[in-house]
């Protein structure tokens, strides 16, 4: 166990450095100067070659590596070009955010998903699971920018009763989470209702009915406790996948998380944030995936660490 | 005012005094949504309108441009022209930081030294050149420049004075200024800031007890909120916005002209053959622009025609001349000209004016009218129309620019982009390469005369001979438009786009 | 056989149920009608004809777009502004330049289908070799591509799209080269575990038995054998490259203007929310219909094909 957690934290350690240094490179061969989105538009072109000084970008590409790869194993990410602040400070004031967003997502599609799921797989081939199966279907099918501004043009335009934007109120929370939850809900329900009716059908389940045991027992003791490997891997896999940046949906709604950061940071050429907010974010999806992987034993008992990847 | 993820974790209810979302209509706040994020009250670096209103409700400066853009004295009691190259400034008494302590005149020549050492200033641009601070007394003293610098009243009014410990040649995180508001809570990752009333200002206490700082970027969200109360108070909203608004019983819209224009402004770098060198082709092209239909239908009136080469409203700007939309008269002097099958290409960046995208697709087709084929391209933020604009990028003919007016004065914006010579245009320092020895030496001229009466003579005829030049396809000065609840009053809104904090009042 | 009030489900153990007429059986027909097995059938029907409509509706007057007696996607008069649809002819209403919004729409629509038919197509040919490749050479090639699968789960997906779009420019080829790397991991994924599967199969002992080279067997006897349940899920995939597409240029990364494109429309459209509600609704409506069609139809085709080849790997298909 300990041996398998220090071999998949050294695979992700080199995944992550990989995916970094990648950003870095790709950053700044994109076109476009941080030092014309830092200064004024009035600056001129000596003033311009002082700030990229400043900035370290005179230097060879190889050389600004080299410094960047130093200042990384000291923990130093470097200074966002437009905050003036330690990049990670500014990643870090506004990964709360999305955290928040991401949790209360996945809460909210956990609690409707898998109930609905289970529903589904009990009512299977019925005209009501055709039904259900089709409005899952049809969230899945919407872009989020799209639900997200129908959301917001009726319950902060037409009937005015919760916050458009930002963060100021738990209220503010409930129109981002259900956009991102309305797709979350169809993914994951549909996987549910897959692997419930696999549970439903397996023999272990005909002999447990026959001795008696109830229904309800039987859902959620025998055919649910088959299927939790498969959905809680969905849940955090999609729950890393938020981490990541709900970005479509934070800039929808004004959400001030790392998403729309990134947005951002991108428009200014801000290098060091945007790299401070990639290595930030592929920690902690690195970090769920690996809780993820950890739990499987407890779900599972037939699960053993390091034998449980080859599926 | 730390950057604190804790603080960040504290979430809702962690601003004292200012209630959440609809609760705000009944606190003794007002909450204001930026368009840009505040990364900090000072301006070294960060100089859009919109800050300027938070910034200076902290931290202050000698003197300060009131809505009519005449000169207003702040810190200073006196600031006077006593000889060509010297003003003498004296501070008024009692003013105090929020700390307690004096402002002093060592603070105002730190001031000075730090704002010159910051790369990439915005305010370097406006200063022909820095002035040195020779003290005279405990509370006053002589600022000496070495040519005649006669605005220079205007200009100080960008240098936010600090206590001289304190100050740093970089853009201030925290820190006490001597302004009607103290910060107290920041979260310069969000751009959320919390204002409560200095207690030991010096001037007459401010109405408003707690300003709540919001950054909103996306338009929309701003309107949504503000219709619902969430905010008071939004800023750089586009024409859609007017009309979405000014409907709305507990919504007031407030627009005055701005000192900024916008142009449609051609490439001056073409070669001598090419159309564009030629006046008449850039005159002619200009008739092709339905200018009143754009502004009428695209902009619902929401900007003002361009009279001249600069906004109107700035001082000492004159009236040359207006742009006529004739589209039989464009293919005429096209002909003329001897110019067929015409194909341009437009560059812009995204925001760079509200409705900047629906503009230049109706330009495009307006184009089309009068057999010239347009070809658009639009850059993200970020992107590289910098090196464009220097000709570094790529070919191209006209752009959608606007450039601002900051010292409310015509001379700043015109120096800025017509007095091009050959040394700056070495270096690609010229405004798209325009280059009129004439003119540059006109408003050379100007910049260093202290009559004001021979001043503005020569800075109108510079602008006459600019118009004839015909530098821009169109142009148009956009008014400031803020809209705000109606419990929010006295918004003395400036054509520069920023109003003063401390005298908003609250009705109920 | 009877219709259990729980059935099994995924056809696992059902297999069609026709019991031929001649034999006496207690199972009459209103119970046949009623089996599970039927009914799957017949929703799978439904799905696939409900999924043809939908997007028949959709693809039909775009790619037609041009014969309709409707005005240019890029005519406008500046003082009809914003009709609501059904007005003076505009079946959509128009825009905020006086733009028909049907025409933009279906305009628009060309160049976001091209681009999501054009990205599966290379997506697809990408993840059928890498995933063919993995699974049945294994060894070396099966790690290189298993760890790039990995590593593309903790990529900051969007963000690295964002920034390719911005380094190549925003043009057709770039879009849909940046969609193609989205969605090969799907397709490769599904390919190796199919192949995996295959790759046991008798044939392909008797194709080494008889001399073929292992290269010739995978293409010309183990691909044939998966490329049609691997080409279930690229359908689904149409219906992911729509919605990536649409979410770039939402965000700014689309193809230079006056191109149209759904996601830029609504992006524009989203100014007006208060009072023209049309400009982001209708647009999005059609983003929905079409996206709709294309998963019901997917799903009733796999549904489809998993009844006659029983339990099966299923793409499951991810959203990033």
């Amino acid at each position: 166990m300990v041996r398998y957690v220090a071999q998949r934290v050294g695979q992700s350690i080199l995944a992550i450095f990989l995916t970094v240094s990648t950003v870095f490179v790709l950053v700044r061969l994109a076109p476009g100067d941080p030092a014309a989105a830092y200064a004024s538009p009035l600056a001129t072109t000596a003033e311009l070659d002082r700030i990229r000084a400043q900035f370290g970008l005179d230097k060879p590409l190889i050389q600004q590596y080299g410094i960047f790869v130093q200042d990384l194993f000291h923990g130093n990410l470097g200074t966002s070009f437009s905050f003036q602040a330690s990049a990670l400070d500014v990643v870090l004031s506004r990964m709360p955010y999305t955290i928040m967003l991401a949790v209360s997502a996945i809460l909210f599609a956990a609690v409707v998903a898998i109930p609905a799921g289970v529903w589904m797989a009990r009512h299977a081939d019925t005209a009501r699971e055709l039904g259900a199966n089709v409005a899952m279907i049809a969230g899945q099918s919407m872009p989020e920018f799209w639900s997200g501004i129908m959301l917001l043009t009726v319950f902060a335009v037409l009937v005015p009763v919760l916050p458009a934007s930002g963060f100021t109120s738990w209220a503010g929370l409930v129109l981002p989470t259900v956009t991102v939850g309305i797709l979350q809900i169809a993914l994951i329900s549909r996987l549910v209702r897959r692997e419930m009716g696999a549970g439903f059908a397996a023999p272990y389940l005909t002999i447990a009915r026959s001795r008696g045991i109830p229904e309800r027992g039987l859902t959620w003791r025998y055919a649910m406790g088959n299927s939790a490997v498969p959905v809680v891997t969905a849940l955090g896999t999609r729950f890393a996948a938020m981490l990541n940046g709900v970005v479509v949906v934070e800039v929808v709604f004004a959400w001030p998380g790392v998403g729309s950061l990134v947005v951002r940071a991108l428009e200014t050429r801000d290098y060091p944030l945007i790299q401070a907010t990639v290595l930030v974010t592929a920690v902690l999806t690195v970090l769920v995936q690996l809780l993820i992987d950890l739990t499987y034993p407890l779900l599972d008992p037939r699960v053993r660490l390091g034998k449980a990847v080859a599926s | 005012m730390t950057l604190s993820p804790l603080a960040a974790c504290a979430g809702p209810g962690s601003a004292p005094g200012v209630g959440a979302g609809s609760g705000a209509a009944a606190g003794s706040g007002i909450t204001l949504a930026l368009n840009r994020s505040l990364v900090s009250l000072d301006n070294k670096l960060n100089q859009f309108d919109a800050a300027v209103t938070v910034q200076r409700g902290v931290r202050q400066a000698l003197t300060f441009i009131d809505p009519k853009l005449t000169v207003q004295h702040v810190l200073a009691e006196r600031f006077e022209l006593t000889a060509p190259t010297e003003w003498t400034v004296k501070l008024r008494d009692g003013v105090r930081y929020s700390d307690g302590s004096p402002v002093t005149v060592e603070d105002v020549a730190t001031a000075l030294r730090m704002y010159q050492k910051v790369p990439g200033s915005f305010l370097a641009g406006l200063f022909p050149e820095w002035p040195t601070v020779t003290p005279v007394d405990a509370a006053t003293f002589k600022l000496v420049t070495k040519h005649p610098v006669p605005t220079l009243d205007y200009l100080m009014a960008n240098i936010l004075i600090t206590p001289a410990a304190a100050n740093k040649p970089e853009e201030l995180q925290g820190g006490v200024g001597s302004g009607p508001y103290v910060v107290t809570a920041a979260n310069r990752g969000t751009g959320e800031y919390t204002l409560q009333v200095n207690d030991k200002y010096w001037g007459p206490a401010p109405a408003i007890k707690t300003v709540q700082v919001r950054f909103l970027p996306e338009e929309a969200n701003r309107v949504v909120a503000l219709r619902s109360g969430e905010v008071d108070v939004i800023d750089a909203i586009s024409p859609d916005a007017i009309s979405q608004l000014s409907g709305l019983g507990d919504v007031e819209v407030q627009q005055v002209p701005s000192t900024r224009i916008t142009q449609l402004f051609y490439n001056f770098r073409k070669p001598a053959g090419h159309p564009l060198a030629d006046p008449r082709v850039r005159e002619a092209l200009s008739y092709a622009i339905n200018g009143p239909a754009l502004i009428k239908d695209v902009f619902a009136d929401s900007v003002s025609p361009a009279r001249g080469v600069v906004a109107d409203t700035l001082t000492g700007a004159v009236q040359t001349g207006e742009y006529v939309y004739d589209p039989q008269k464009a293919k005429q002097m096209l002909d003329a000209a001897g110019v067929k099958d015409l194909k341009i290409k437009i560059i812009w960046e995204t925001g760079e004016f509200a409705n900047d995208t629906s503009v230049m697709e109706a330009v495009v087709e307006m184009l089309k009218a009068v057999g010239v084929q347009a070809e658009l391209q639009q850059f993200q933020p970020g992107g590289d129309i910098s090196k464009w604009r220097q000709g570094r990028g790529g070919d191209w003919d006209v752009l959608g620019n606007g450039y601002p007016g900051p010292t409310g004065l015509a001379l700043t914006p015109l120096q800025g982009m017509f007095a091009g010579t050959k040394e700056k245009e070495a270096t690609r320092d010229t405004y798209q390469g325009y280059v009129f020895p004439k003119i540059a030496a006109l408003l050379e001229k100007a910049s260093q005369e202290t009559d004001k009466a021979v001043r503005e003579s020569v800075l109108a005829t510079a602008q006459k001979e600019i118009w004839n030049t015909w530098p821009c396809m169109w142009a148009f000065v956009p008014k400031t438009v803020i809209a705000r609840r109606k419990r929010v009053e006295n918004v003395l809104l400036s054509p520069t786009n920023s109003y003063e904090l401390a005298s908003v009042r609250l009705n109920g | 056989m009877t219709a259990t009030t729980v059935g099994p489900a995924d056809g696992s153990g059902s297999r069609d149920t026709a019991a031929s007429p001649g034999r006496p059986s207690a199972v009459t027909a209103k119970d046949l009608a009623r089996s599970a097995a039927v009914r799957r059938r017949k929703s799978a029907r439904l799905k696939i004809w409900v999924g043809s409509v939908g997007v028949a509706l959709v693809v039909l007057p775009v790619a037609l777009a041009n014969l309709l007696p409707i005005p240019g996607p890029d005519e406008q008069s500046l003082s009809l502004r914003r009709l609501p649809p059904l007005t003076g002819g505009h079946l959509f209403g128009t825009d905020q330049l006086g733009r028909d919004l049907l025409s933009r729409v279906l305009h628009g629509g060309q160049v976001s289908l091209t681009v999501g038919v054009l990205a599966i197509i290379v997506s697809g040919v990408i993840g059928l070799i890498a995933g063919a490749a993995a699974g049945f050479f294994g060894g070396w090639v099966d790690t290189v591509v298993s760890r790039l699968l990995e590593a593309q789960l903790s990529l900051p997906l969007l963000l690295m799209l964002l920034l390719v779009v911005a380094l190549f420019g925003p043009s057709i080829p770039v879009i849909t080269f940046v969609i193609a790397f989205a969605q090969w991991p799907e397709v490769a994924r599904l390919t190796r575990s199919l192949v995996l599967v295959e790759r046991e199969k008798p044939y392909v002992a008797a194709a080494r038995v008889l001399g073929l080279h292992r290269v010739t067997t995978l293409l010309r006897h183990v691909l044939p054998n998966v490329v049609k349940q691997a080409s279930l899920v690229i359908l689904l995939l149409l219906a992911q490259a729509v919605l990536l597409e649409s979410a770039l240029s939402y965000l700014g990364a689309g193809p230079q203007r006056p191109f149209a494109t759904w996601g830029r429309i609504i992006a524009d459209g989203q100014d007006y929310i208060t009072t023209s509600w049309w400009l982001v609704t209708l647009p999005g409506l059609v983003i929905v219909l079409l996206v709709v069609g294309v998963n019901l139809l997917g799903d009733g085709l796999r549904d489809r094909a998993r009844r006659r080849k029983g339990p099966q790997t299923e793409g499951k298909v991810s959203r990033a």
